[in-house]
């Protein structure tokens, strides 16, 4: 009990090199919970993005296009059957679900060209499944069977690919398609649509046409690549998706179905926030290196006080304990203060965000996210990162405490 | 009665390629309650053979008996035990704990003990920093206290815990003549009201002056034992 007292008197014996310890671990544990809730918002965000703008909550498609889907082939392809569609209408917590097919093309404005993904989808069934409404930046998505003048078909398009190929609503473009046969055809478009979502694959890449008319020019019949679903809860996906392969096999054995954290955008974004986790971790173990630099210093100017300590009859153990107990209430110290700057930050990241589109371009990098990205709770990393930085600081003082407490108490004594 | 039985104590020093005896052989006897001296010049081995007898260091060769145990068979453990119980030390330099109080100080050293409760170690602290003239400094700490204070602490402390023995290596070399008879007078106090043995290291005249014994060390043998009435 004495020896407790004595570590914790200790504590304020210097009360800046405490304070300057326990800020670098505050520090540390604050900037943590900053990175910690921002990669989670980034990831979660990114995961709405793909949903919400690309994917849905569950994808219906063969095994084997599966495997190539980075090509976009055009073989492999399902037809979506009145009984496969009812089963999907079946599974729990439906809200929509929408056929498309996408391909590889070249658009061209007549002086330029840029690779893009067209999409061939059915206007009503997409609206249930991703909806876009409130990101027309110009025009609107185009009615089912509807056609421009001189029988062209509308399309929408990204914002970005809209600037780069700069064109507008209204202005026509040409797709350059090869079809089931490889035989080249070509679709004219008339620009109806212009969007702008929080998915950069969406603003850059894609060209949503009526599905009838993909279906026509690539001769794929009524042929799809994928039917997408919507749930109402994400949380869901992953045990529907198992529930409708099940009922799918009886239809079709080539059929499976995945749910949205199976796609590998959403994998590469967990992988990226692994590896963000261990940037974080060195960051933890340089507030570690902290801690020693600071039981090694207290060591080595209270050596005669050690020497005497041990001439009063303490045992080596009952020193280390001292100086353990010692850093590990500059631990606390310093979790406390960091856990109370990141409740201040983690705050207002939730609610004013962090604005990216201003400093750096996520896409690249593969996180699909543009604008604001909004910070996210996890109470779960107040309470491990706290527990982390007192273990930290803990350990870390073992080794040099045990260096001060087996001193010979004669060398403790007479330093010099 | 003996409290110390030396004999053939030798101390010798690796220093790498060179080995610098600092005790050839030494015997002698201390008996409970002496109050000694134990002087020499620099190197003479003075605080090797306190060092010795305080169980803080082993000799190299010859054997150690205290209060009737052989310390040569004593692990490092065993060797804490018994400076924690029977030994008190009084260093120059003092050696308090800066972050506690005169009393906390004191009472660092009894509750290391673990035999009193509460109220008894308040009293046992108490009456010792009153007897070594601290009555009403006791929260005060070391940085608020004179030399002379300070080693009236160190030697309360070392002897609140009611210890068989007092080592005291220069007890006065950080302290002015007038001080240093003072805290003399304490431990010529204590060692005459609590019975405990006191051996000093020193080249202070003054603390001569004060011992009943003077035992002079030359090139680490004893030179010279002589006792005083």
């Amino acid at each position: 009990m004495f020896l407790t007292k004595l570590a914790l008197k200790n504590l304020a014996r210097h009360r800046n090199r405490t304070l300057i310890t326990a800020s670098i671990i505050a520090f540390a544990v604050f900037f943590y919970l900053l990175l910690d809730s921002l990669i989670g918002g980034m990831t979660e965000m990114s995961y709405e993005m793909i949903i919400n703008y690309e994917a849905g909550h569950l994808q219906v498609v063969t095994e084997e296009y599966w495997e190539e889907e980075e090509k976009l082939p055009l073989k492999n392809l399902i037809t979506p059957e009145p009984e496969l569609m009812a089963a999907v209408k079946n599974v729990p917590g439906y809200l929509g679900s929408s056929a498309e097919l996408n391909f590889q093309a070249m658009a061209s404005n007549g002086i330029n060209e840029l690779p893009v993904i067209g999409r061939g989808i059915n206007p009503q069934d997409f609206a249930g499944v991703i909806n876009f409404t409130d990101y027309f930046v110009e025009g609107g998505m185009f009615r089912a069977g509807e056609r421009r003048a001189f029988g062209v078909s509308p399309a929408v398009i990204g914002k970005r690919l809209a600037d780069l190929l700069k064109v507008q609503t209204g202005d026509y473009l040409t797709l350059l398609v090869k079809d089931k046969h490889e035989t080249f055809n070509s679709i004219e478009l008339e620009i109806t649509g212009v969007i702008y979502t929080g998915n950069p694959l969406v603003n850059e890449s894609l060209v949503y046409i009526p599905l009838d008319v993909a279906q026509e020019a690539l001769a794929v019949g009524d042929q799809v690549s994928k039917v997408l679903v919507r749930l109402e809860n994400k949380n869901r996906a992953p045990g529907v998706a198992k529930e409708l392969a099940g009922q799918l096999q009886a239809i079709n054995p080539q059929l499976a179905v995945y749910s949205w954290d199976q796609l590998e955008a959403v994998t590469v974004a967990g992988a990226k926030q692994m590896g963000n986790r261990l940037i974080m971790t060195i960051i933890l173990l340089i507030a570690a290196i902290a801690i020693i630099n600071t039981v090694i210093l207290s060591a080595l100017e209270r050596m005669e006080e050690i020497g005497m300590m041990k001439a009063m009859g303490l045992q080596t153990k009952e020193v280390i304990y001292t100086f353990v107990l010692e850093s590990t209430g500059i631990g606390v110290l310093g979790g406390i203060l960091g856990v109370l700057l990141g409740l201040a930050g983690v705050g207002v990241f939730t609610v004013v965000g962090l604005d990216f589109s201003g400093i750096i371009d996520m896409a690249p990098y593969g996180i699909p996210v543009v604008g604001t990205i909004y910070g996210v709770w996890n109470p779960f990393s107040f309470v491990t990162v706290f527990a982390f930085g007192v273990i930290v600081s803990l350990f870390s003082s073992i080794l040099p405490a045990y260096w001060a407490a087996d001193k010979d108490p004669i060398k403790a004594i007479y330093p010099r | 009665m003996a409290l110390l039985e030396m004999r053939g104590l030798t101390k010798i020093y690796d220093q790498g390629k060179i080995e610098v005896p600092a005790l050839r052989g030494i015997d002698l006897t201390v008996e409970k309650g002496e109050f000694t001296t134990i002087f020499g010049p620099s190197g003479s081995g003075k605080t090797t053979l306190l060092n010795l007898i305080g169980c803080l260091d082993r000799p190299t060769a010859g054997t150690i008996i205290f209060d009737g145990q052989e310390l040569g068979g004593l692990d490092k453990k065993d060797l804490a035990m018994i400076r924690r119980h029977h030994v008190g030390f009084v260093f120059q330099s003092y050696n308090l704990i800066p972050v506690l109080t005169a009393y906390e100080n004191v009472e660092f050293a009894i509750r290391l003990v673990n035999k009193y409760d509460k109220k008894e170690i308040r009293d046992r602290v108490m009456r010792i920093l009153e007897a070594v003239g601290l009555a009403g400094l006791e929260n005060r700490k070391p940085n608020e206290l004179s030399g002379g204070q300070k080693q009236r602490v160190a030697i309360a402390r070392a002897l609140v815990k009611e210890p068989k023995l007092v080592l005291a290596d220069e007890p006065s070399a950080n302290l002015d003549s007038k001080t240093s008879e003072e805290v003399l007078q304490v431990m010529a106090k204590m060692n005459r009201e609590l019975g405990t043995t006191f051996i000093f290291s020193t080249h202070d005249p003054l603390v001569m002056e004060y011992a009943r014994r003077l035992i002079e060390i030359r090139d680490g043998q004893v030179a010279k034992d002589q006792r005083r009435e």
